[in-house]
C-alpha cells in the first residue's frame, strides 16, 4: 500500500457505482486521486429504483448537473409522491406526497385541526389540503417557488428516470473528470496478509487492480464485502419477507402522471413508474405464497401497454450488511443491503452512503473510527427505512390472503409500535431528526391506511369549530386555486427544456 | 376527548410553577381549568435555574407575554451572547457563544479550515467578538448582513422573573390558590387531590408537580430521584453604575466555579461548590443534582427542579425547563388513558437530560491539564457512551456526532470541543483541494468583515438605553 489513500477502486458500474464515481471525482477534484471503476458489459445491472426521493436533487446539484439536461438524457419525469392502491383495504387509494398538508396554524400542526373538525362534524379528505396530492392527481407539475411556507410551494419533488440511462449519464460525467473505466469481470481478491485488507482484485483476463480503498458496488453478491471479507448479513425477512421480484418495461398508455404507483397484491405488491419513453413495472412478492410463474403472469396481465422486454427475475433477502465499512472496503448499493423499493429508498440509501463516505473520506490510512462512524450512521438509516416500509404492511385491514393474514398477526418492533400507538391515541407523530421520512410521510401512510386517531391534540380545543371550519376552507380553496393554475407535467417538461421528445403525451385533464 | 372539563392542578409557584401554569393557560382552551397552588415561601432553589437563557427561549418567552418590552422595562434583564470561560481548561479565556450555523466556505465547514491553519475560532464569530468588546445590536433579518448570525439570549435574575410571571399569572385565567401544600390524596399512582393548609383540598384530573426539590406531589408516588452529586450555591447581587458586557463570565475554582452575570443595574454572582466544601457560608443553598427515573407517573408530571437539577454552568437549566413545558404542552392528555403520553414524555425527558448532561460533562474533560477544571464526577448512565463517541470523532477529524433533537447544537459542541482543547487530528480531505494561501485569505477576509461590523456596534449599555427609550416612547404612543 502506498502512503496515503490515493488509489480508489469502485467495483461495479450500475447506479451505485457511477453515482459514487461521479461524487468522488467532483468532491476530490485536484487531489490527484486515482479513481478506477471496474465493470463488465457482460454483467447486467439490476437498475433498481427508477423512482427517487426529493433528496436526489441535492445530489445532482452538488455535482453541478443541469436539471433539464439530466432529465432529457434519462427520460425523466417529475415525481410528487407515490400512489398506494389496495393497501389498507381492497379499493383504497391514497397518495403519499412530498410535502405538507395545509399550513401550521399558530405553530400547531394542520392535521390536528383537521382531526378536530372531522371528529366534530366531518371534513373533506386531508388530501384536499395538499398541493402535491391534488397536482399529482390531475397530472400537473411546476417547480416550487422560493417561499416554502406558501401553499403551492410547500412541497418537494423527485424524479422517475431510467436508472440505466442515469448510470450512463454519470459515466460520461465521471470519465470527463478523470475516472478510468476498466472493462472486465473480477475473478478474485488478494488480501494483504498483515492487515487483512484487500490489496488488489484480479480480473478474468489476468490483469490486476491495486487500490488503497475499495468501494463495493457489485450488487447482491457483495464480491468484496461478503465473498472476500465475509462480513455477514443481518436478515430482516422476519419483518419484510418478500424475497423475489419480476420486472418488465412496457409502452406507456399516454398518462404522464407525476407519481409512482404501488398496488398491493395478494402476495406482494406491484410498481408502476411512468417515464417519458416507457413505463417501468415490477412485482415484488413473497415466494412462499405465490409461484414465480404466477407472479410474472399477474404482472404481465396487468400491463397498460405491450411489454418492451422479457420479464427479468430478481432474488433477494431483505436486510443489511453487518458492517457497511469493513477494513478497506465500503459497500454501497445492493451490496450494502436490500430494502424493497416500496418507498423509492434504494437510490436514496446509495446517496446517503456516498455522502457519508465523502464526509469521512480517509486521508493517510484506513481508520477504524471512520468505519465505526460510517457504520453507525448507515445502520440508523437502514433501520428507520425498514420501520417505515413495515408500516405499510401492518397498517392493514386486509385478510384476503395468507400474506396479509400473516402481517395482521405480526409483532412489530417496539420502535414502530410506539409510533403507531402515539398516532392512534391523538394523531401525534414521534419525531426524529436523522432519518429520511418526516412526519408528513408518516401521516400520509397511517391515515391513508385507515389508522384513525381516537383524539386530537387538546391544544386545538381553544379554537371554535366555526373558526376551524373557516380556516380550513380558506386553505382548501387556496390549494385548489394553486393547482388550477399549474400546467400539466407534459407542458411543463416542454417549457422547462426537459422533454426528450421520445414519446411525450399529455396527461388526461 | 372527554366531554367533561378537565382540571390541571399545578403544584408550585416558583419560576417553574409560574411558567408551566401560564403556558398551559395560554395554550389550552376553556375545556381545561388551570389551578395553581403557590406556597407562601420563596423557593431558594431558583438560583439553580441560573441567570442566562439561550436563543431558543425568545419565542417561548414572547408567547407567554415576556416580550422585550416587559423584560427590559420591568426588570433588569440584559442581552446575552453567551459565556466566557476563564481559567477553564486553558490559560486563555474562551467563549461559548450563541451563533447561527457557522459559515461554510467552498462547501466545507469552517472548523476544518481552523484545524488546518491552527487559527482560533473566536475572531470569526460575530457574537463572540461583540461579546468580548462589550457591544450589542439586534440581528437584522437580512441574511447577507454578518450581524444576522449573532443570536442572543438574556441575562436575568430568576427572582425578578418570578415577579414578572406572578403578575402575568394574576392577569390570566389561572385560578391561584395561595397556600402551602400539606399532603396528597392518591390511590396507587393516581392522585385525586392536593391537601393545602387552611383550605379545602384541591381536586383535579392531572397534576403537575412544579414544587421543586420538595416534590410534594410526585414524591408521594413511587418515584425515584437519583442524586448524582450534592452541591451548594451562593448568590450575591451588587449594584453597579453601568451595565457590563452582554456575556457571563464563568471562572473555575478548585471545587466549583463562579459566574458573573451583568444585569442593567447590577451584577449577579453565583458561586457553585461541592456541598462538602468547608469554606461555604451558612447561607449556601444545598441541592442534590440528579433526576427522576420517570418524570411522569400515573397522572402526575414533574417539571423543573421537581424532576431534575443540573448545575447552571450553561443556559441548560432554562433550556431543560422550557423543554419540560413544551413536552407537556404537546402531550397534555385528551383522555383518561395516559399510557401513550406518559411513555413518550418519559422517553423525551430522559433523552433531553442525557444530552444536557453530556454537554456539561464535556466541559469537565480537558484535553490537557486535568487540574484546570473543577473536580467533579461525570454523570453516570446513558449519556456517557454517546459523549465518548462525540469526543473521539471530533478529535479524530472534526466530525460532529449528533443525536436526535439535542438541546445543544453543532455550533455549541464545536465551541465546547475547541474550548476544552480538543483539536482534530486531521481536517476534511476536500479542503486539500483549496490552496492554503487562498484559505488564509478567505479567513482573513471573513475576520475583517466581522471586525468592521463589530466596530460599528454600540456598547451594550448604550444600545440597551437607546432601545429602552424607544420602547418607552412606543408604549406612550
Amino acid at each position: 500500500m502506498t502512503a496515503g489513500i490515493t488509489r480508489i477502486c469502485i467495483l461495479g458500474g450500475g447506479t451505485a457505482g457511477w453515482m459514487t464515481a461521479a461524487a468522488l471525482s467532483r468532491k476530490f477534484k485536484n487531489l490527484g486521486l486515482d479513481l478506477t471503476l471496474i465493470e463488465s458489459d457482460q454483467i447486467g445491472t439490476v437498475g433498481v429504483g427508477e423512482a427517487t426521493l426529493p433528496h436526489i436533487r441535492f445530489f445532482n446539484q452538488a455535482l453541478g448537473i443541469d436539471e433539464p439536461a439530466f432529465m432529457k438524457a434519462t427520460e425523466a419525469t417529475f415525481k410528487l409522491g407515490i400512489e398506494f392502491c389496495d393497501w389498507g383495504k381492497l379499493g383504497d387509494r391514497y397518495i403519499h406526497p412530498f410535502g405538507d398538508y395545509g399550513l401550521p396554524i399558530d405553530g400547531l400542526d394542520f392535521h390536528q385541526f383537521w382531526l378536530k373538525l372531522r371528529q366534530a362534524e366531518g371534513a373533506d379528505r386531508l388530501d384536499a389540503y395538499s398541493y402535491p396530492v391534488l397536482a399529482a392527481e390531475r397530472g400537473r407539475f411546476k417547480v416550487p417557488d422560493g417561499n416554502i411556507d406558501q401553499i403551492g410551494s410547500n412541497f418537494g419533488y423527485a424524479y422517475q428516470f431510467d436508472a440505466g440511462l442515469y448510470a450512463g449519464f454519470l459515466r460520461t460525467y465521471s470519465e470527463e473528470r478523470g475516472v478510468k473505466r476498466q472493462e472486465g469481470k473480477v475473478a478474485d481478491a488478494e488480501l494483504d496478509p498483515n492487515s487483512g485488507h484487500i490489496a488488489a482484485v484480479r480480473l478474468e483476463d489476468g490483469s490486476r487492480v491495486e487500490a488503497d480503498l475499495f468501494v463495493d458496488c457489485s450488487g447482491f453478491r457483495g464480491l468484496l464485502i461478503e465473498q472476500a471479507l465475509e462480513t455477514g448479513y443481518d436478515d430482516w425477512s422476519e419483518w419484510l419477507p418478500c424475497n423475489r421480484a419480476v420486472a418488465v418495461p412496457c409502452e406507456a398508455n399516454g398518462e404522464l402522471v407525476p407519481y409512482t404507483r404501488a398496488t398491493a397484491r395478494k402476495a406482494g405488491w406491484q410498481w408502476r413508474i411512468p417515464l417519458q419513453h416507457r413505463t417501468g413495472n415490477g412485482h415484488v412478492y413473497w415466494s412462499e405464497f405465490i409461484s414465480d410463474d404466477e407472479a410474472a403472469h399477474q404482472l404481465t396481465s396487468t400491463l397498460e401497454g405491450p411489454a418492451l422486454a422479457e420479464p427479468k427475475k430478481l432474488f433477494f433477502k431483505t436486510g443489511r450488511r453487518r458492517k457497511f465499512w469493513n477494513r478497506n472496503v465500503v459497500c454501497i448499493g445492493l451490496s450494502a443491503g436490500f430494502l424493497e423499493p416500496l418507498e423509492s429508498t434504494s437510490i436514496h440509501l446509495i446517496q446517503e452512503g456516498i455522502t457519508t463516505l465523502v464526509e469521512l473520506f480517509p486521508k493517510d490510512r484506513i481508520d477504524p473510527l471512520d468505519a465505526e462512524e460510517y457504520n453507525e450512521r448507515m445502520g440508523l438509516n437502514f433501520e428507520r427505512v425498514r420501520d417505515f416500509l413495515l408500516l405499510h404492511y401492518v397498517a392493514t385491514q386486509r385478510d384476503d390472503s395468507a400474506m396479509w393474514r400473516h402481517f395482521r398477526e405480526l409483532t412489530v418492533p417496539d420502535s414502530l409500535q410506539e409510533k403507531i400507538d402515539a398516532w392512534l391515541t391523538r394523531g401525534y407523530v414521534l419525531k426524529y431528526e436523522f432519518g429520511v421520512f418526516l412526519p408528513p410521510s408518516w401521516i400520509a401512510v397511517m391515515l391513508g391506511q385507515n389508522l384513525t386517531p381516537a383524539h386530537h391534540d387538546p391544544r386545538v380545543g381553544r379554537y371554535s369549530i366555526e373558526d376551524i371550519r373557516d380556516r380550513l376552507e380558506r386553505i382548501r380553496q387556496e390549494t385548489a386555486r394553486a393547482v388550477d393554475v399549474t400546467p400539466t407535467q407534459a407542458a411543463f417538461l416542454q417549457r422547462y427544456g426537459a422533454a426528450s421528445g421520445t414519446s411525450l403525451r399529455a396527461a388526461q385533464p | 376527548m372527554s366531554l367533561n372539563r378537565k382540571t390541571i392542578v399545578v403544584c408550585g409557584g416558583g419560576l417553574d410553577g409560574n411558567f408551566v401554569a401560564l403556558s398551559l393557560a395560554k395554550t389550552l382552551g376553556a375545556d381545561f381549568r388551570i389551578v395553581q397552588i403557590a406556597g407562601s415561601e420563596r423557593r431558594a432553589d431558583n438560583v439553580f435555574y441560573g441567570s442566562a437563557t439561550s436563543p431558543e427561549g425568545y419565542n417561548f418567552l414572547h408567547a407567554l407575554g415576556l416580550d422585550e418590552r416587559t423584560l427590559l422595562l420591568k426588570s433588569q434583564t440584559a442581552f446575552s451572547y453567551g459565556s466566557f470561560f476563564r481559567r477553564w481548561a486553558s490559560p486563555q479565556p474562551w467563549i461559548l457563544c450563541h451563533h447561527a450555523p457557522f459559515p461554510i466556505l467552498a462547501g466545507i465547514p469552517l472548523r476544518h479550515f481552523l484545524t488546518r491553519s491552527g487559527a482560533p475560532l473566536e475572531p470569526l464569530l460575530i457574537s463572540a467578538r461583540a461579546a468580548a468588546l462589550g457591544r450589542f445590536a439586534h440581528p437584522p433579518d437580512d441574511p447577507r448582513n454578518p450581524l444576522s448570525r449573532a443570536e442572543y439570549g438574556y441575562q436575568f435574575s430568576p427572582d425578578e422573573w418570578i415577579e414578572l410571571l406572578d403578575s402575568l399569572v394574576a392577569n390570566s385565567r389561572v385560578e391561584r390558590v395561595r397556600a402551602d401544600i400539606t399532603g396528597i390524596d392518591h390511590q396507587g399512582d393516581t392522585v385525586s387531590a392536593v391537601q393545602v393548609a387552611g383550605r379545602e383540598r384541591v381536586s383535579g384530573d392531572i397534576f403537575v408537580d412544579a414544587s421543586g426539590p420538595a416534590r410534594h406531589c410526585i414524591g408521594a408516588l413511587a418515584s425515584n430521584y437519583r442524586a448524582t452529586r450534592n452541591v451548594a450555591a451562593c448568590a450575591e447581587r451588587q449594584d453597579v453604575p453601568q451595565l457590563g458586557p452582554p456575556c457571563r463570565v464563568i471562572e473555575a475554582g478548585p471545587s466549583g466555579w463562579t459566574s458573573t452575570t451583568h444585569l442593567q443595574d447590577s451584577i449577579l454572582k453565583i458561586r457553585i461548590d461541592a456541598a462538602d466544601d468547608n469554606d461555604l457560608p451558612a447561607t449556601a443553598i444545598q441541592m442534590a443534582l440528579g433526576q427522576l427515573d420517570e418524570a411522569w407517573i400515573g397522572n402526575c408530571i414533574a417539571v423543573g427542579h421537581a424532576a431534575w437539577a443540573i448545575e447552571p454552568l450553561t443556559p441548560a437549566p432554562m433550556m431543560l425547563l422550557q423543554r419540560d413545558i413544551v413536552r407537556l404542552q404537546e402531550l397534555v392528555p385528551g383522555s383518561d388513558d395516559m399510557t401513550t403520553e406518559r411513555r413518550e414524555f418519559n422517553r423525551r425527558f430522559k433523552d433531553d437530560l442525557a444530552h444536557a448532561n453530556s454537554f456539561h460533562d464535556a466541559l469537565y474533560i480537558p484535553e490537557t491539564r486535568p487540574e484546570a477544571v473543577p473536580r467533579r464526577p461525570l454523570s453516570p448512565g446513558t449519556g456517557s457512551e454517546a459523549l465518548s463517541r462525540k469526543i473521539a470523532q471530533f478529535k479524530n477529524r472534526g466530525i460532529l456526532v449528533s443525536y436526535d433533537l439535542e438541546p445543544f447544537n453543532e455550533e455549541d459542541w464545536t465551541q465546547n470541543h475547541l474550548g476544552m482543547g480538543r483539536l482534530p487530528r486531521q481536517h476534511d480531505r476536500q479542503l486539500d483541494a483549496i490552496p492554503v494561501q487562498q484559505a488564509e485569505h478567505d479567513l482573513a477576509r471573513l475576520q475583517n468583515v466581522i471586525d468592521q461590523m463589530v466596530s460599528r456596534m454600540p456598547p451594550h449599555h448604550v444600545y440597551l438605553a437607546r432601545f429602552k427609550a424607544y420602547l418607552e416612547k412606543k408604549s406612550h404612543v
